[in-house]
């Protein structure tokens, strides 16, 4: 190809890299969201954990806590390896009672402030710091007290008990709780909206200092609920930054810490913590395999040039989940650019093939057959997929098999063109002659794939169980100062367990307002024994409409209740008129429509509500939250006898037997992509005999790797199923390079080059991650570096003998 | 509010500090402690109320003022208060203070203090909805009325001793 052609191949090439990358970038949108990824769930909690569970009211909130600063001096900072600045801002010694009053002070206006700031949010559905609040019932809402508070289930609203009430509050006004309540008194002689307020506080609320909550280290303390999902580390992201931003915007606040936790805050961690470990080693290890690729080829146009067609690959890739997705999966991607790494074999291929003098597209054309192989029988193994039905399966089929095409098509076609004239035969090396001598004599005795799959039969049977690791969390822990951190506020708050649900279904709203109030007396009794710190029912924030109607139809009319507050007054100081609010407002709440959730919901209280009010498949769920669980076996037993009306959700379990039930998805598609395996390798060779030179030390290698590391005590995660079939689909190339006899030696010693630069590259890659910290990023590193190994031994070892020359 | 003037009695005792007892004995029994920006309040058989001070303005008025008087401190009553004093030759005094503080000043209008010679006598506490607290102090609360009026009340501050 003359000189002009090829600089506009070239242009040709980037131009078209280019609009697909502006495209790409146009339209991609990039879903974080674990849950998208994960299969449809079967079970009734696989349900419940997936479509509620992100959202439930545990796992959406945020514990924060204001601390004094670190600057000055008197605590220390504790700073993970990843960079992350984490929590645990240890006070020293206690400091004067003067300084901390006066910090106090500073902290409690902080929290004040940050509330404030936060309540208006639309970010947030609720805000809560320990200030004690009245207006928790809306203005417009307020009649509604006497059907919400429990005291005419009881109590009717009489002389006898206005008098008691009165001389109360008349003892109040002579006390200093004076100007708290002188301005409820005219419209709520009996203080229903107080009764309210401490029916609604949090079971168990932390130390009130300067009017909120303090935790015993002496920070503020506040609970904020976002309205994203907890497992949507994205919009956690956001919701965090929010609450960062409106944090610094507080005078003063460059002098005290603010410190977070929580299942969202969680997610954003350790989604930054891997990104960083992620993008460490990868710098380190492209800087290693531009080095390899140097050392191997010495030549830079050559290295830029094979670079083309894996950007072509994986722009190509992203393009299409675009175009097939509305949304792409974080992991998607993640897993898609680790499957990708086959593909930089083929560049690597054709440059190690070519002979001097001869023209790229001739070397190419040579190997094409096998590459073509290579590549059909990978994107057919991974149609098995796009054929399991998961989402976050198909889209990784989508992307792998479009970028494999692309990488292939592209190294025979355009890539060729574009290598320069001049190149070295790698095969005139000495030492690659040495090298390949030395191959060429190791001993092949039939007997090597029996000696290995009873040695692996032998490690399976003896490794330690379990077999699977189903906690998908614990390839992603975190910091164990994180942790304390989290129990600590979570203590101190009383906040909801993110583990345990109550679960109360019934076909109707109402049902589960109905069923929660039966439930109540028994949680009562359940608390009493310590089975659990607190539970928190719905029928809390909001009664049936039937017990509000039955404390509507005890509210006495406007005369009776004139009278029996004239008697009342009776003797008493108060101002004849003072009242007439109060007997508005119960006349007014005689005739009200009873307080439905829909209603309610236009208020924070109602958001509460309906965090935990559900409707799904035609009937509706009620979500009761638990707070430091001590007896497990207590809870779940209220829901016996019940046929399933009430159950205690174990997130955990659900979450386990999901993970289950998608490695079951993803072995049975590597069943049938084995299965398409074999036959497109044996149709592509016409021969039983070489696809058995082909898939044998493939499936050998698959299967020690699988054993090594369960001798090892590794559990098997879904992450190491999916390095195992990177690993696979490179062995497939060795296995393949390795089996052709071409009869040339000096094509012998070229495959031989190419193999090695490949295997040198991959463990070079993978061996990097194999050292990370972060289980999951250590997790692929190893497997796919055991892969490598064995597989290149194996298909060496089991290889043909080569022609004597 | 009220038609008729509430009246208590009892003690109201510094601790030391920022650290106020309020005791009544009659007509109810109720101990009132603020310290650390806390009101405790305890009456008989209930169980006792917490509240920040911040929610009781009269309180940190009080305490402001009490304070500042009992140990002399000029410049803790200046920085909290604008002060007007007043007095004659007889040795009777007065001093109004106006808190400086806006969101104070929303609930307590003005203090005024009257006194003679070296000792307080009244504590008058005017609230921005126009109420009107009058402590009678030290040997004076003795001589309050069973059924007081603002004018008897003036009155007896302003007598000589």
């Amino acid at each position: 190809m003359r000189r002009g052609a090829r600089a506009a191949l070239l242009t040709g090439w980037l131009l078209a890299l280019a609009g697909v990358g502006w495209m790409v970038s146009q339209r991609l949108h990039v879903s974080t969201d674990l849950r998208s990824f994960m299969p449809a769930p079967t079970t009734p909690d696989q349900r419940l954990l997936m479509e509620q569970v992100g959202e439930g009211p545990g796992s959406r909130l945020l514990l924060l806590s204001i601390g004094r600063s670190c600057a000055s001096g008197n605590c220390s900072l504790h700073c993970s390896d990843s960079g992350i600045p984490a929590v645990a801002c240890a006070r020293g010694t206690e400091p004067s009672i003067a300084g901390a009053g006066r910090s106090d002070a500073q902290l409690a206006a902080l929290s004040q402030g940050l509330a404030a700031a936060l309540k208006n949010d639309k970010r947030y559905s609720q805000v809560l710091n320990g200030n004690f609040d009245l207006d928790a019932l809306d203005a417009s809402l307020l009649p509604y007290r006497y059907l919400l508070s429990p005291t005419l289930d009881t109590q009717p609203l009489d002389e006898a008990y206005l008098a008691d009430q009165l001389q109360q509050r008349l003892d109040d006004l002579s006390s200093p709780a004076a100007s708290l309540l002188k301005g409820l008194l005219p419209r709520d002689p009996t203080l229903e909206v107080l009764k309210l307020a401490e029916l609604w506080a949090p079971a168990k609320s932390p130390e009130l200092r300067e009017g909120v909550w303090f935790s015993p280290q002496g920070e503020a303390l506040l609970l904020v609920q976002t309205v994203a999902a907890g497992f949507d580390p994205g919009a956690q992201q956001q919701a965090i930054d929010g609450i960062r931003q409106a944090f610094a915007a507080l005078p003063g606040s460059a002098d005290a810490r603010l410190e977070l936790s929580g299942p969202g805050y969680f997610s954003v961690v350790v989604g930054a913590q891997t990104r960083h470990q992620a993008d460490w080693i990868g710098r380190v290890s492209t800087v290693g395999f531009i080095a390899l690729l140097l050392l191997a080829y010495r030549s830079f146009s050559s290295l830029l040039l094979s670079a083309l067609p894996i950007a072509s690959a994986a722009l190509a890739g992203i393009a299409a989940l675009t175009l097939a997705f509305p949304e792409v999966h974080g992991i998607t991607l993640a897993f898609g650019f680790t499957l990708l790494g086959v593909a930089q074999e083929y560049p690597i291929r054709v440059l190690s093939h070519r002979r001097a003098g001869e023209d790229a597209v001739h070397s190419v054309r040579a190997l094409w057959p096998l590459l073509l192989t290579a590549i059909a029988s990978a994107c057919i193994a991974y149609l098995a997929f796009y054929a399991s039905g998961v989402n976050g399966l198909k889209q990784l089929a989508v992307f792998t098999i479009v970028g494999l095409l692309v990488a292939g098509f592209s190294t025979r076609y355009l890539l060729p063109h574009l290598l320069p004239r001049r190149v070295r035969d790698v095969a005139d090396m000495h030492w690659l002659a040495r090298a390949r001598d030395v191959v060429d004599r190791l001993p092949r005795p039939r007997w090597i794939p029996v000696a290995v799959a009873v040695a692996i039969a032998l490690m399976l049977a003896l490794a330690p169980a379990p077999f699977w690791q189903n906690n998908l969390a614990a390839l992603t822990p975190l910091p164990q100062a994180l942790l304390q951190h989290d129990a600590r506020l979570r203590e101190a708050l009383g906040a909801p367990d993110v583990r345990y649900l109550l679960v109360l279904q019934a076909p109707t709203e109402q049902g589960v307002l109905a069923l929660s109030e039966q439930l109540q007396p028994r949680v009562d009794a359940l608390l009493a024994q310590h089975a659990a710190d607190a539970l928190e029912l719905p029928s809390r924030y909001l009664p049936t409409v039937a017990l509000q109607r039955e404390r509507q139809q005890k509210l006495p009319d406007r005369a009776t209740l004139q009278h029996a507050l004239d008697q009342a007054l009776q003797g008493l100081p108060f101002r004849a008129d003072l009242f007439h609010p109060f007997v508005d407002d119960v006349e007014a709440a005689r005739a009200l429509p009873p307080l439905t959730p829909t209603r309610y919901a236009q208020t924070p209280l109602g958001q509460r509500l309906a965090a935990m009010l559900v409707e799904r498949d035609g009937h509706w769920l009620g979500l009761g939250t638990v707070s430091g669980v001590h007896d497990v076996a207590a809870l779940r037993a209220l829901g016996e006898n019940t046929h399933g009306a009430v159950r205690l959700l174990d997130l955990k379990a659900a979450s386990e037997s999901l993970v289950v039930d998608y490695r079951t998805r993803i072995l049975q598609a590597l069943l049938v992509a084995a299965v398409l395996l074999v036959l497109t390798i044996t149709f592509a060779l016409r021969s039983l005999r070489r696809a058995w030179h082909v898939l044998a030390p493939m499936t050998l290698a698959t299967f020690l790797v699988l054993a090594v590391e369960r001798v090892a005590g590794i559990e098997i995660s879904l992450f190491h199923l999916v390095a195992l079939i990177l690993a696979g689909g490179l062995g497939l190339h060795y296995a393949l390079f390795f089996e052709r006899d071409t009869g040339d030696p000096a094509e012998q010693r070229r495959t031989l080059h190419a193999t090695l630069v490949c295997v040198l590259s991959a463990l070079l890659v993978f061996g990097m991650l194999a050292w990370a910290t972060i289980p999951v990023l250590r997790a692929i590193g190893l497997t796919v570096s055991l892969g490598v190994a064995f597989h290149f031994c194996l298909s060496i070892l089991m290889a043909p003998h080569a022609r004597q020359d | 509010m009220l038609d008729r003037p509430l009246v208590v009695s009892g003690e109201l005792s510094w601790l030391g500090g920022d650290r106020l007892q309020r005791r009544v004995d009659h007509p109810q029994q109720e101990t009132s402690t603020i310290a650390d920006g806390e009101v405790t309040q305890q009456r008989a058989g209930k169980s006792p109320r917490h509240f920040s001070l911040k929610r009781a303005p009269q309180l940190q008025v009080l305490l402001d003022s009490f304070v500042a008087l009992l140990s002399g401190d000029a410049a803790r009553l200046q920085q909290a208060f604008e002060i007007r004093q007043g007095g004659d030759a007889g040795g009777a005094w007065t001093l109004t203070l106006v808190p400086r503080d806006a969101r104070v000043a929303k609930t307590v209008a003005s203090i005024r203090i009257d006194g003679y010679a070296r000792e307080s006598r009244c504590m008058h506490m005017q609230e921005a909805d126009g109420d009107l607290a009058v402590d009678l102090l030290g040997p004076l609360a003795a001589r309050m009325p069973a059924e007081p009026t603002r004018e008897a009340l003036q009155a007896l501050c302003q007598s000589a001793p």
